[in-house]
């Protein structure tokens, strides 16, 4: 299969208000100021794993591209060590914005595709806001299942001996808004 | 508005106008003050601060005393900073209301007039200085150029090459320099601060200190003699103008141009300073001329003039500030001044770029904006960093065929062919990073190579680049010790600490001390091109003020009521220009001349007793009055 990203972006894609609405955050102010430096990038030590790196997502995020944003792996491979935060020549607070988009992201149900870190994030997350509990056993099974079917499944067989079921494909988390 | 000022008790008369400022709302007021004879006039408009000179000479060619008007600030006390316009409507009402009944305490007042020296004081020799005194020394006064170092040239004769044009700095500097030393009209004065600074525009008594050079300067020619009869034999001390990069003995010549041509001992290393036992091979030397003495004194001298430039120069940021940079750590992190120096033919390497172990560089990178645009170290962009990064780079290229890699966040090439020499330089094969360096480490391997780390934003990637030589493109700062230089001489600053200027954009080289011009970097960071241009506009604003030979001081002065001062001296010690004195009949005098009103007095007095022209307590009282209570 290929997955061809669209790299034109439509300005009907841009939200600016909801731009507007992250610099009201608190520790977000300083979303406007970012001179696009890469300071932030290049002292980020988990930055060569991310598919954008923080410079690129606060120029999405001040561009209003909410999707593109939350979507991104970035916002979950951050560490919140705080390293950008130091060297940050405008002092913004890189952190606060990557923990404040990890939350919007979480309560809207925006999650990178194939990526493992939001499975704990988004459990958390649940029994948080939404109250939800389940038994860690069924969390964890339903974990795996999101994450990777496929690997339950050889898991399975080659323990017990048991066929795969027929016609599995999975569940996968859907893009839905928030409300 | 006009209608409810119409109607306020004693206006005769009010009108709306467009543009009262213009000729015909001028002459509207006129016309008025002729049909109506009116007797006070107050226009609510905009700042007085533009405009209450215009309606102030309207008011006198209607025959009025000027000192009979009053301006409200509708613009700046209302207009600009409210939002809800009903409530700004009915201040504005107020204010006039208050203007109304303040105006008719009014009583006619005259400036007074006082004469100006002729004699100009330029302090700091740096480009700026030189340009200045050299101009106003050729209107045929006579400049006193005063330069704590012991050369003028400041920075600009560190400099190897200009850009964009790469003339050689020295080549164009140095005929400047002998021309001050030549003109007759010109003293220099080297090694010597300005302790003191009293009087007032047109007549200001400045004090000046002159370090002793222990070598007489009229004896000496400069023959550099007694440097080679030194006792050391091999140079020793770290040569400030090379910024340590090379060496000199503790009797030295800044460098070969300097001016004057005048050896200097440094006390802190000669021996005979130190231990008073040295066999003063130098003065055996200079046995004719007698030019050494080391019981040189410093010297006060006090000197009259008329108006003052200041041109006192900027301060590089200092690179070891920035620890990530490892500026002092890693002996191959340069600042560009030093690299100025090693690139430079007189400089420490005879114009070769070698690095502190002899090697030649094979890989550069070059960092802007070190110390500059970061809220850790200043906000502010200095200017001049872009440019002079391109000339370094092309002349290291040129010099050495390096690759050269520079780290940018923007290039900021904004001036006449400034945008060509940036093309130019990027067609020779420098490599351009958009991306701030974020860390300068060793490579590991012991070659002293070092990894310059950041982000290429234009590709997205982070990248590591090794390299045999780093440039930090340091910013320009005040001095550090711009803040006592401002109290001497009393004029403002920007938050940057750079001094203020009169107006950003109309009085770009006055302060607002009447009679103190400045130039150059003191102002602000600039280029050679835009301080010499500012040195001749401040020089063109000292000599307007000096030939009109006499200059008006507004009447808005404090004075004692005799009867009634007890002379407690309450005042004396609180006036900022000290203007009040203290006279044997026990009471406080204030000069008139001196007194900018600021009020302090007024409000300090305890008996009440001192007074303020245009600040009148009726006047003050009845504002408030006016103010709040609606007619």
């Amino acid at each position: 299969m290929y997955d061809v990203r669209r790299t034109l972006k439509f300005q009907r894609d841009a939200d600016p208000r909801w731009a507007e609405e992250v610099a009201a955050r608190p520790g977000c102010e300083g979303l406007f100021s970012c001179q696009q430096c890469g300071t932030c990038s290049a002292t980020c030590p988990l930055s060569l794993y991310m598919d954008l790196g923080p410079r690129r997502v606060i120029a999405l995020v001040r561009e209003g591209f909410r999707k593109d944003a939350l979507t991104s792996q970035t916002v979950w491979l951050c560490a919140s060590c705080y390293e950008c935060d130091v060297a940050c020549p405008r002092q913004i607070r890189l952190t606060d914005l990557m923990g404040s988009l990890k939350r919007e992201a979480a309560r809207c149900h925006l999650y990178p595709r194939r990526f493992p870190v939001p499975v704990v994030e988004r459990e958390l997350c649940e029994v948080i806001s939404h109250g939800r509990w389940r038994p860690e056993s069924w969390r964890i099974l339903g974990a795996v299942l999101r994450f990777s079917p496929a690997e339950l499944c050889r898991l399975l067989c080659r323990r017990g001996g048991l066929n795969p079921p027929r016609g599995f494909a999975g569940t996968r988390p859907s893009d839905r808004r928030c409300p | 508005m006009t209608r409810y000022a119409g109607g306020l008790p004693g206006v005769a008369v009010a009108r709306e106008y467009k543009y009262m400022c213009s000729d015909p709302g001028q002459e509207l007021i006129r016309q008025d003050i002729r049909d109506h004879g009116l007797d006070r006039i107050v226009v609510a408009a905009c700042s007085p601060h533009l405009h209450e000179h215009t309606f102030r000479q309207a008011v006198a060619l209607g025959g009025l005393n000027p000192y009979y008007f009053h301006m409200v600030n509708l613009r700046e006390h209302d207009a600009w900073v409210h939002t809800d316009k009903a409530a700004a409507t009915e201040k504005a009402m107020d204010l006039v209301r208050a203007a109304v009944r303040r105006v008719k305490w009014h009583v006619p007042l005259e400036p007074r007039q006082v004469s100006i020296q002729a004699d100009v004081l330029v302090v700091g020799g740096g480009i700026a200085g030189i340009d200045a005194a050299l101009t106003l020394a050729n209107a045929g006064k006579h400049v006193y150029l005063v330069e704590r170092e012991p050369t003028i040239g400041g920075h600009m004769a560190q400099f190897d090459k200009t850009f964009p044009t790469l003339d050689c700095a020295a080549c164009i500097l140095t005929p400047k320099m002998t021309a001050v030393k030549a003109h007759r009209n010109i003293t220099l004065w080297t090694m010597a601060e300005v302790r003191q600074v009293e009087g007032y525009v047109g007549n200001f008594s400045v004090t000046v200190c002159r370090k002793p050079r222990y070598v007489l300067e009229d004896l000496c020619v400069g023959c550099l003699e007694c440097i080679q009869a030194c006792v050391y034999k091999q140079a020793k001390v770290p040569d400030a103008f090379n910024l340590g990069l090379g060496k000199r003995k503790p009797v030295y010549i800044p460098f070969p141009q300097a001016v004057p041509q005048v050896v200097v001992i440094d006390p802190e290393t000669c021996i005979e300073f130190k231990s008073g036992k040295c066999k003063k091979t130098c003065v055996e030397v200079c046995a004719e001329r007698h030019a050494i003495d080391f019981h040189q004194k410093e010297e006060i001298r006090t000197i009259q003039v008329g108006a003052i430039v200041l041109a006192t120069g900027f301060e590089v940021f200092d690179a070891a500030r920035i620890p990530y940079y490892g500026y002092g750590l890693y002996p191959n992190v340069y600042t560009a001044l030093e690299v100025e120096r090693l690139v430079n033919a007189s400089g420490p390497t005879g114009g070769e770029i070698l690095l502190r172990d002899g090697r030649k560089p094979a890989t550069v990178g070059i960092v802007h904006c070190v110390g500059s645009r970061d809220e850790h170290t200043n906000r502010y962009c200095s200017r001049v960093c872009c440019m002079y990064s391109l000339k370094l780079a092309h002349l290291i290229k040129e010099k050495t065929g390096a690759e050269v890699y520079s780290f940018y966040i923007d290039v900021r090439a904004p001036g006449k062919a400034f945008e060509e020499f940036y093309n130019r330089v990027a067609e020779e094969g420098v490599i351009f990073i958009r991306g701030k360096v974020a860390d300068i480490y060793p490579a590991g391997n012991g070659d002293g190579r070092v990894i310059l780390q950041a982000e290429d934003t234009l590709l997205g990637m982070v990248r590591k680049i090794p390299v045999d030589m780093v440039v930090l493109s340091t910013g320009l700062e005040p001095r550090a010790d711009a803040a006592a230089v401002r109290r001497l001489f009393n004029i403002g600053c920007s938050s940057e600490g750079f001094f203020l200027e009169r107006h950003p954009k109309l009085a770009p080289v006055n302060t607002f001390a009447d009679g103190i011009f400045m130039a150059g970097c003191c102002q602000g960071p600039k280029d050679i091109p835009d301080t010499v241009a500012q040195s001749g506009a401040a020089a063109a604003q000292a000599l307007a003020l000096i030939d009109a030979g006499v200059v008006e001081l507004e009447p808005n002065t404090a004075h004692v009521v005799e009867d009634a001062c007890s002379g407690c001296k309450t005042c004396i010690p609180l006036c900022p220009y000290s203007a009040i004195s203290f006279v044997e009949e026990k009471r406080a005098y204030i000069n008139e001349i001196l007194c900018k009103g600021c009020g302090t007095c007024v409000a300090a007095c305890p008996s009440g007793s001192i007074r303020q022209n245009l600040f009148e307590d009726e006047e003050i009282f009845d504002e408030i009055e006016g103010l709040l209570v609606p007619a």
